[in-house]
């Protein structure tokens, strides 16, 4: 990964925490008895590291089991404890097909855009795409184990477990919200509003040991069953504030329902008491909101437009002002209560005090800003601003990654964001959420797309695609999918995809073809003709002749074609009998007729029809076969291909031809094309590296006496 | 090319498995409404493969089909092939791994699906390397397994002995390699290998195979390899095979040495009527057809086939008509196996860790 070790002073594209955590200790299993002499470790498959540890042989030269050594594989860190390997790879899998859609829709309008000069590439469609993008990949990351649904509504269970959030889809939602949806910036606080509702379960998210509105409820709720009179517990009001302060107003609505007061035994005695939580439950239930659009069953009521909104919400604080200078007051009894809704009413004319003290962290006291004090807040200079006075006023101790990324998205620093998707999330999230951050803004763009010096001459969002890509590969499963990410990268993706191509392995036919059929989809033919030659000679070496010759002659290796084709001879040479014939037949019918693929083996070719026919003169076959045999012979001898340590079998061979009793069978020419072969033959034994064939030791005499026969009969005939 | 969803209504469900799926085969239920399936797993996270058998429940309350773990076997290695023979109550399996051993597990579908195994071949020189394909004979007692090695093995498993003998019919030492068997008939069978030849074997005449077929036909332009091989019980003279470069083709013993092509390499057609240009993993004759009874098929027209593809193609192929598309996914269909009984379900296996269940009506 170049660039992204260099020291941070140098301004690196990609900061790493400087402070590195603790070493590590992964405890090795080998279960060796002996002492251990030397250790070796290499890089396994995904993060597993493979240990060979060697024994010491022992001292006094026996031999025990434990000699030798074991391979252990250590799995280096838990991943992400969240997402569980299977649902990373379900992940990795899912996204695929909507990141090649993407951008083969971007390839298009970009070539659109290069032929109108004028139109923007950013519109009509493209926010569609984008969207779509981002809302295939959020579907992906949904929890499997999705928690089962009461079919009874319980009256006092005031929350609901839905599905289970993780903090990866939390984040998601977040990007997808700040840069896909279309600019629709004045309904953002809102939307922040509801992407916490969502992630109501987001203690797991934030932090498990500081509180949050949502702890307090699940504790309050555990204690609810057993509280006979709510109203008296202080808890039910603070819980009560806290939920109103972040906005879920049908929680607030439903707890005030349990109020004792509602209790028909008395109704009558605490009327006043009663009216007064029924109208804040009213006032609450009617708060003006200024958004799109409820889901169905949710309280407050919604303002599309401004000047609307702005009515509606004079309104209503003026609703909360009159209730809370009212005399019912003073004719309410019960203390607690007059106490508890007072305060509400504080938090619903957006006393900052009342909302500081009803939340418990920074982003809890920011989304009831929006929600009570500055409702109209638009743009992300002021969210920002108003993030940090929300930090200021209740730091965190220790930050949670999401926290981070709310923070750079409301900073706009695209590089920010994209340092937090990467320490908090991993590569994954920073490929895929590139093309959001790209989406909409020609800075981040631009950014993104630079060629830059310091990292080998790519864009950081080459950079990150390679970063994943690599992760990909270094899985078994899912290396398959690596390519559609490289190919997405302009500079070195073909050569990584090439590399990676020719890493696999060949043992598997299965695996090899389906390495081959990426080669063909990216028109690699050279990495194919490659890994074909790796597996014909693996194959070959294996004793799987067939399977060996076939992958050379796809990928027309006439030269190692030739060289295993000395080695067949060899065996040719001993085992080509009749009784082995059938175990050939196959092989040379693999040859095929098409001399060119075949290589130096064509010469089996015609070896067979040779020795087929030779075998009919024996069967009986006569004149007719002779002649066919003659013509394999004369072929056999005048073909280069033919080694010479097959001239003399051949001849020898045929010496029931050449003494063929009815009349000569070779012609003049042919007897001295052969008696020339046999002369060139007898030189070159004197040669050193002669290798002399197994045959009768006046084998070469009796063809040269039959040579002489025949080409005596062929004259005197002719 | 001829969509499904545009001709019958098709149901698809895909099943996210959390597995690589090596194979997957329907078993013949014991009563009509049940529904068993045989997966050969491999967890690639503690690297150990497995076959389990699992109750597919069509249709549970949430609209898509479940799958409930029955039993499950650990295996040795991976599996590179497993059949299963239509026997009931207790069907039994055939599974070859990479490591060159054959398992015959029986299966109590009565019983809650408990798999036990029935015997093992594992002996040195039963194979040496994986076994590529191996072949259970209908309701019989025997199973024919191939390999690249060479070698053509013969298993008979009477009784209850749990060491299994195995008869070597065959050994080309290695000069010609095996990828695909399928039984003909009691005695006769055909395999199919690298060049895409396939060779017929009669046990009554041993020594070799009895007539094979060459696979030159594609004149150089490409060659292949076999994966699969089927042969219909009522045509038995016809071996259909599937390959390299999208090839599927039908090879008549009948006839000469020309091959009836279905699809793929050597068409010579316009290239919209190419299927596929990848590997097909399997073929199968497709049993479910609405039009007319195979009876009234002429005996030289080839029945309709099903295919999978690495290109993600799940496709009923009929002789001179257009492909019908049953599914186009993003990633390879490894194997697929049509239900016996009731033709209409087929299972397949995709490359991306997950099954998908298909219903026709």
């Amino acid at each position: 990964m170049p660039g992204v070790s260099s020291d941070s002073a140098r301004g690196a594209l990609v900061p790493l925490s400087p402070e590195s955590p603790a070493a590590a200790v992964y405890p090795l299993r080998h279960g060796l008895k002996s002492p251990i002499s030397r250790l070796s470790i290499s890089w396994s498959r995904g993060n597993s590291l493979r240990v060979s540890v060697f024994a010491a042989p022992s001292s006094d030269g026996s031999v025990n089991d434990s000699d030798g050594g074991k391979v252990v594989e250590v799995k280096l860190g838990g991943g992400d404890g969240e997402i569980s390997e299977a649902h990373w790879r379900r992940m990795a899998y899912g996204s695929v097909s909507p990141f090649a859609l993407l951008q083969s829709r971007k390839n298009a309008v970009s070539s659109l855009s290069k032929m109108s000069m004028n139109s923007s590439p950013y519109d009509g469609d493209w926010w569609d795409y984008i969207m779509e993008y981002s809302k295939d990949i959020n579907a992906l990351l949904v929890n499997q184990k999705s928690a089962s649904v009461p079919v009874l509504d319980d009256p006092k269970s005031v929350i609901t477990k839905g599905e289970e959030p993780t903090s990866l889809k939390a984040a998601w939602e977040l990007l997808e919200m700040f840069y896909a949806e279309k600019p629709s910036h004045s309904w953002l606080p809102e939307r922040l509003v509801d992407w916490l509702a969502v992630n109501i379960d987001y203690d797991s998210l934030f932090s498990g040991t500081h509180p949050t509105v949502h702890s307090k409820l699940v504790d309050f709720q555990k204690e609810l069953v057993n509280l006979q009179v709510v109203e008296d517990d202080p808890k039910y009001w603070e819980v009560m504030s806290s939920a109103l302060a972040v906005g879920w107003l049908n929680i607030v609505v439903k707890m005030l329902r349990l109020h004792g007061s509602y209790r028909l035994d008395q109704l009558s005695n605490r009327e006043t008491e009663n009216g007064l939580v029924e109208a804040v439950a009213v006032l609450i239930s009617k708060m003006p909101r200024m958004r799109l659009e409820h889901e169905a069953g949710k309280l407050g009521e919604c303002y599309k437009a401004k000047p609307d909104f702005v009515k509606a919400w004079e309104k209503w604080r003026g609703q909360i002002n009159k209730l809370d200078s009212s005399a019912f007051w003073f004719q309410c009894a019960h203390q607690q209560t007059r106490e508890g809704l007072r305060s509400m009413l504080q938090i619903m004319l957006g006393n900052a005090n009342s909302l500081c003290s009803a939340t418990y962290n920074w982003i809890e006291l920011y989304i009831s800003h929006f929600l009570y004090m500055r409702p109209l807040t638009v743009g992300l200079e002021s969210m920002y601003s108003l993030a940090q006075k929300s930090i200021q006023l209740k730091p965190m101790a220790s930050a949670h990654r999401l926290m981070g990324l709310i923070i750079g998205i409301l900073g706009e620093n695209t590089e920010v964001v994209l340092a937090e998707c990467l320490k908090g999330f991993g590569p994954w999230m920073v490929a895929h959420a590139i093309e959001l951050l790209t989406a909409g803004s020609d800075h981040a763009e631009m950014l993104l797309h630079e060629e830059r010096q310091n990292l080998g001459g790519i864009s950081i969002e080459e950079l990150h695609r390679l970063v994943y890509a690599q992760v990909l590969s270094s899985f078994p499963l899912t290396w398959q999918i690596a390519p559609i990410y490289l190919i997405s990268c302009m500079k070195h993706g073909m050569v990584l995809l090439q590399i990676l191509l020719s890493k696999q392995p060949v043992q598997d036919n299965q695996l090899l073809l389906k390495s081959i059929e990426i080669c063909r989809l990216y028109e690699l033919h050279s990495v194919t003709s490659n890994i074909m030659k790796i597996a014909g000679v693996h194959h070959w070496k294996h004793g799987r002749k067939g399977s060996g010759v076939f992958w050379l002659q796809q990928a027309r290796d006439e030269y190692r074609l030739n060289r295993i084709a000395l080695q067949l001879f060899d065996s040719v040479g001993k085992t080509i009998s009749d009784e082995s014939f059938k175990q050939w037949e196959g092989l040379i019918q693999l040859l095929g007729s098409d001399s060119k693929t075949a290589g130096g083996l064509e010469f089996l070719h015609k070896y067979r029809d040779f020795k087929k026919s030779l075998r009919q003169i024996h069967d009986g076959k006569a004149t007719d076969s002779a002649r066919q045999a003659v013509e394999s012979l004369i072929s056999l001898m005048k073909n280069p291909s033919t080694p010479q340590r097959f001239w003399l079998p051949l001849l020898y061979d045929s010496l029931k031809l050449l003494n063929w009793k009815e009349r000569p069978l070779l012609n003049v020419s042919q007897t001295n094309l052969l008696l020339n072969k046999l002369q060139e033959l007898s030189m070159a034994r004197l040669r050193p590296d002669f290798i002399e064939s197994e045959l009768p030791p006046q084998a070469l005499n009796s063809v040269r006496l039959a040579l002489g026969t025949n080409l005596g009969r062929a004259i005197l005939e002719e | 090319m001829a969509f499904a969803e545009s001709q019958n209504p098709l149901r698809v469900y895909r099943i996210p498995q959390s597995r690589y799926i090596d194979a997957v085969r329907w078993l013949s239920p014991v009563s009509p409404s049940d529904r068993f399936a045989a997966i050969a797993y491999f967890d690639a996270d503690t690297n150990s493969p497995s076959i389990e058998i699992a109750y597919v429940d069509p249709n549970p309350q949430s609209s898509s089909p479940t799958l409930t773990p029955q039993s499950s076997w650990t295996s040795p290695s991976r599996i590179s092939s497993l059949r299963t023979a239509h026997s009931t109550p207790q069907p039994l399996l055939a599974a070859a791994t990479f490591s060159g051993s054959l398992h015959i597990l029986a299966s109590d579908l009565i019983n809650g699906g408990v798999m036990e195994s029935e015997a093992t071949v594992s002996q040195l020189g039963f194979h040496s390397g994986p076994v590529s394909a191996v072949d259970l004979r209908e309701g019989g007692t025997e199973c024919v397994s191939v390999g690249e090695d060479g070698r053509v093995n013969l298993v008979s498993f009477v009784g209850d002995s749990s060491k299994l003998n195995y008869r070597r019919i065959f050994d080309s030492n290695g000069l010609v390699g095996y990828t695909a068997v399928k039984w003909a008939s009691p005695s006769e069978f055909a395999t199919g290998g690298y060049g895409f030849g396939i060779q017929w074997w009669d046990q009554r005449t041993p020594g070799g195979p009895v007539l094979q077929f060459k696979g030159n036909w594609c004149q150089g332009k490409t060659s292949g390899i076999v994966h699969s091989i089927d042969i219909h019980p009522s045509r038995k003279h016809t071996c259909l095979a599937g390959g390299s470069s999208g090839t599927v083709f039908a090879w008549d013993r009948r006839a000469a040495q020309q091959p009836i092509v279905l699809s793929g390499a050597g068409t010579g057609e316009a290239p919209n009527s190419l299927l596929s240009e990848s590997e097909v993993w399997e073929v199968q004759y497709d049993r479910y057809t609405r039009r007319s009874n195979i009876g009234n098929i002429s005996s030289t027209r080839i029945l309709p086939v099903m295919i999978c593809s690495e290109d993600g193609i799940l496709a009923v192929i009929e002789q001179g008509e257009e492909p019908l598309e049953l599914l186009a996914e993003p990633c390879a269909i490894n194997s697929f196996d049509i239900d016996r009984q009731n033709p209409s379900n087929v299972i397949c296996s995709l490359e991306w860790e997950s099954l998908a269940i298909l219903t026709r009506s």
